[in-house]
């Protein structure tokens, strides 16, 4: 087992690797760099362009400014950012983390009301509330992201109730931890709701596809010709046999948890990663991009080795193997 | 179904059906009157019918009672509590991923109020008494850890630990090895007369009835075709309870080769053939070498018909494939009219399951022409002629040629691979448990077609199976495997005379079986 983790582990950091040196050899190819655009400047004098050339370390060939980064990264900084003039780890470490304070929640909250509701639903196929809740979570899933954030935003500017965009209200933090906390729940409603009925609903059909399946096998029905309550049956004996492709999808909605909410953070403007990857896309300031999609692969491979843990914990037949 | 009362006692009836009539929802959406399949009747006892099968007609009472007026929570407590069921296929009645402990005591928990301590006393008793001396390791283990004997054995606990009065066993042989078979017969008997339970036992193999049971119903198309007792059935006239009964004796007629193959040329050659297999994880220098077959010497005559036999993973299989070119061997040499390679289509085979050897989404017409196609034979109605003529020849309506594949019954589906195979006019045909699949009757009516196309065509026939069905009526020799090697070599009237003990397994199990073919052709 502690051999499978190192193996695992050291795949890992192989891969981050490789993804840092593909968006590096991508951005090389992309024409333009960060100064292209303060060339335009005709305020600027080409040898003011030449001297932050130098100081950016933009004139070294590939491989230097690669290993430079590494450095850099090795020292948690993560490279520089030419927009911000900060390291970049600095930039990303808080906006991560408030991505992370909207993404978490949200997947709590969508899976604690996806799988039950999911496994009731199954346990109702072929009957008019099957019927209506397919109708149901069929228009869901057809409505884009945007639109239902647009329509939760529409929601609060009419009623008032919640507050519309921002993280904290001004002056929030002067008025105590509780209070300030309170605005920040507050704050986070509306974010959190419309990223709960954005992936609500295809949460909960995988969960009845998948639970319905093993309705329909022998050993549920060997099993209700046994006189099993019917409860027992649903949440005992079909969830835990049907939960293997679920737990894939939770690795994977774990690995999404710092992009899932990009677009939402831009709509409602979220001080997250989103707003801040889509400036550092359109500035070319390259090592803020490079630091957020390496955090995200950090959350893909963390993602996929908690779903293998978590299948390799409940199902004794994979148990048997490893 | 028409009425019919089960039980013990000569008062009160047990269970009374009456005029039952189940409806069964076909693919296309059409219902079929009828009870398809006797498994469903077995379902519709406990009111466990699938969702597009129905009861249309009839009821079914127990004690006195219409199940039909059973509430949810009525029918829950007579399910496993009363009325107890054994379904047919072992691996898939326990839940995978549960401890058997667990799900044995669920039962127990579902019908009684019991603490932990009792709980557990009660599971370990019952699995003692199906015949485990470790319960305690079988309460731990899970289903996949356990054979498929083993597993039935768990499932029969199951039923019985509420002890019910009334338990229906849904053909709870079939899926089973011809030993396991005989020792789970055993068991059942031995709990029906220590537990005094009344049974419904659904099956296919009238072998196994007569130690069993005390009245049989034989069922024809959903309907009952006679209703006595096994003296008074093995007199009747009706041809079709004398093909349940005794399905070898239809065989006793068909036609055979007329003279022994003694001065044919050999058509087959195997010498010392020896095949293993290596599994390698990724990663991992630990090998893992399975030798599947070692040291095979074999001789086909033109015209004969070999049987090899051998319990599960004894090589049989991997010596089909090895024949029929799917595997290439270590070492060793295949011949085939004395040439090291001739032609493919001289060598067919049958697989064992039909449903997953024909492609459902094909129409007869295209899986029979399909090896024609390959071969260019000829044009493509002159195919098409030939494809309604091989549909007559294996006994299908050339009508049913632009049906699907997934539209033929098991036992249609495997005329239809013979079709196949003989589209390519081969000369020796290899069947891997080609019959295993298919009840009695059927595997005798697939038997006498295939003793008719051989007299017909000439053909030789390599026939691999793990129990003794036909076998002294249909082959000339019979070889023996066991881990890789052929142990003995014989005639079918000499199996019974061996000595060896691996030889003396199948015929011990296949005789307890009452398995028709056994005994030695006069």
């Amino acid at each position: 087992m502690i051999r499978y983790l190192a193996r695992r582990i050291g795949h890992g950091i192989l891969m981050l690797f490789g993804v840092s040196i593909l968006l590096f050899l991508l951005f090389q190819a992309a024409p333009g760099d960060f100064l292209s655009e303060v060339r335009l400047n005709s305020q600027i004098s080409p040898e003011t362009v030449a001297q932050l050339r130098t100081q950016y370390g933009l004139d070294q060939p590939l491989p230097v400014r690669y290993w430079q980064w590494v450095k850099s990264s090795a020292r948690g900084e993560f490279g520089y950012s030419f927009a911000y003039n900060t390291p970049a780890s600095t930039l990303l470490w808080p906006r991560a983390r408030n991505t992370l304070l909207l993404s978490v929640p949200a997947l709590m909250i969508s899976w604690l009301i996806a799988v039950p509701l999911g496994v009731l639903v199954a346990g109702w196929k072929g009957r008019w509330a099957d019927r209506l809740f397919s109708g149901g979570t069929s228009t869901l899933l057809a409505l884009p992201d945007v639109l239902i954030a647009l329509l939760a935003l529409l929601i609060a500017l009419k009623t008032g109730m919640f507050p519309v965009g921002g993280m904290t209200s001004v002056g929030a933090q002067s008025q105590g931890p509780w209070a300030w906390l309170l605005d920040l729940g507050w704050h986070m409603v509306l974010p959190v709701s419309a990223l709960v009925v954005g992936s609500l609903t295809m949460i909960l059909r995988h969960v009845r596809t998948s639970v319905g399946e093993v309705l329909e096998s022998s050993y549920m029905r060997a099993a209700e010709g046994h006189g099993l309550p019917r409860y027992r049956l649903l949440f005992r004996y079909a969830l835990p046999a049907a939960a293997n492709p679920l737990i894939s999808l939770f690795g994977l909605s774990v690995a999404l948890l710092l992009s899932v909410s990009l677009l939402i953070e831009v709509v409602m403007s979220w001080p997250g990663i989103g707003p801040l990857l889509l400036e550092a896309i359109l500035a070319r300031d390259l090592f803020v991009v490079i630091g957020a999609v390496i955090l995200a692969t950090v959350f893909l491979i963390g993602g996929n080795l908690l779903a293998d843990l978590l299948l390799y914990a409940l199902d004794p037949r994979i148990r048997r193997q490893a | 179904m028409t009425s019919s009362d089960l039980g013990l006692s000569k008062t009160e009836p047990l269970l009374h059906i009456s005029a039952l009539s189940v409806e069964y929802d076909a693919s296309g959406g059409e219902l079929v009157r009828a009870l398809r399949d006797v498994g469903l009747s077995a379902l519709a006892l406990l009111r466990l019918l699938p969702r597009n099968a129905r009861v249309s007609s009839g009821s079914v009472e127990y004690r006195g009672r219409n199940l039909a007026e059973f509430s949810p929570s009525q029918l829950r407590e007579m399910r496993g509590g009363e009325v107890a069921l054994i379904s047919q296929e072992p691996a898939l009645a326990l839940n995978p991923v549960l401890p058997l402990g667990r799900q044995l005591a669920d039962v127990l928990l579902a019908h009684n109020r019991l603490d932990r301590v009792a709980v557990s006393v009660r599971c370990n008793e019952m699995l003692r008494e199906v015949g485990f001396a470790d319960s305690e390791r079988i309460m731990r283990a899970y289903p996949h850890q356990l054979s498929g004997g083993q597993r039935q054995r768990v499932a029969i606990a199951q039923a019985l630990i509420c002890r019910p009065r009334l338990l229906i066993a849904d053909e709870p042989l079939s899926a089973l090895d011809a030993a396991t078979q005989a020792e789970i017969l055993e068991l059942l008997l031995r709990l029906k007369q220590e537990l005094g339970l009344a049974m419904v036992f659904i099956t296919h193999n009238a072998g196994v009835l007569s130690t069993l049971v005390e009245s049989i119903v034989v069922m024809r198309n959903g309907e009952v075709a006679a209703r006595a007792t096994m003296d008074e059935l093995q007199s009747s006239a009706d041809d079709y309870v004398q093909g349940l009964l005794s399905p070898q004796k239809s065989l006793m007629s068909a036609p055979r080769r007329s003279s022994s193959s003694d001065g044919a040329r050999p058509l087959l050659e195997i010498h010392s053939l020896s095949k293993k297999f290596v599994q390698r994880r990724m990663l991992s220098r630990k090998k893992f070498v399975v030798q599947s077959l070692e040291g095979i010497n074999l001789e086909l005559r033109e015209g004969s018909t070999v049987a090899v036999l051998g319990r599960s993973g004894s090589g049989k299989s991997t010596l089909a494939r090895c024949v029929a070119g799917f595997e290439m061997p270590d070492s060793g040499e295949i011949l085939t009219s004395g040439e090291k390679r001739g032609p493919r289509r001289m060598v067919q085979m049958i697989f064992q399951d039909a449903a997953t050897s024909l492609n459902p989404g094909f129409t007869a017409r295209q899986i029979i022409t399909e090896p024609l196609e390959i071969a260019r034979w000829k044009s493509g109605p002159e195919r098409t002629s030939r494809a309604l003529e091989l549909m007559e020849e294996v006994g299908l309506d050339a009508a049913w040629s632009s049906r699907l594949a997934g539209e033929f019954s098991g036992g249609q589906r495997q005329r239809l691979a013979l079709a196949r195979a003989l589209a390519a006019e081969p000369r020796l045909l290899v069947m891997d448990e080609a019959l295993s699949g298919l009840d009695m009757p059927l595997q005798a009516q697939m038997v006498r077609l295939l003793m008719e196309l051989q007299v017909r065509h000439g053909l030789t026939y390599l026939y691999i199976s793990h129990d003794l069905n036909f076998i002294s009526l249909f082959a000339q020799e019979v070889v023996v495997m066991e881990g890789g090697r052929i142990v003995e070599r014989t005639t079918p009237a000499g199996l019974c005379k061996s000595e060896h003990p691996a030889t003396r397994e199948l015929v011990e199990a296949s005789e307890r079986l009452h398995a028709p073919g056994v005994e030695a052709t006069a």
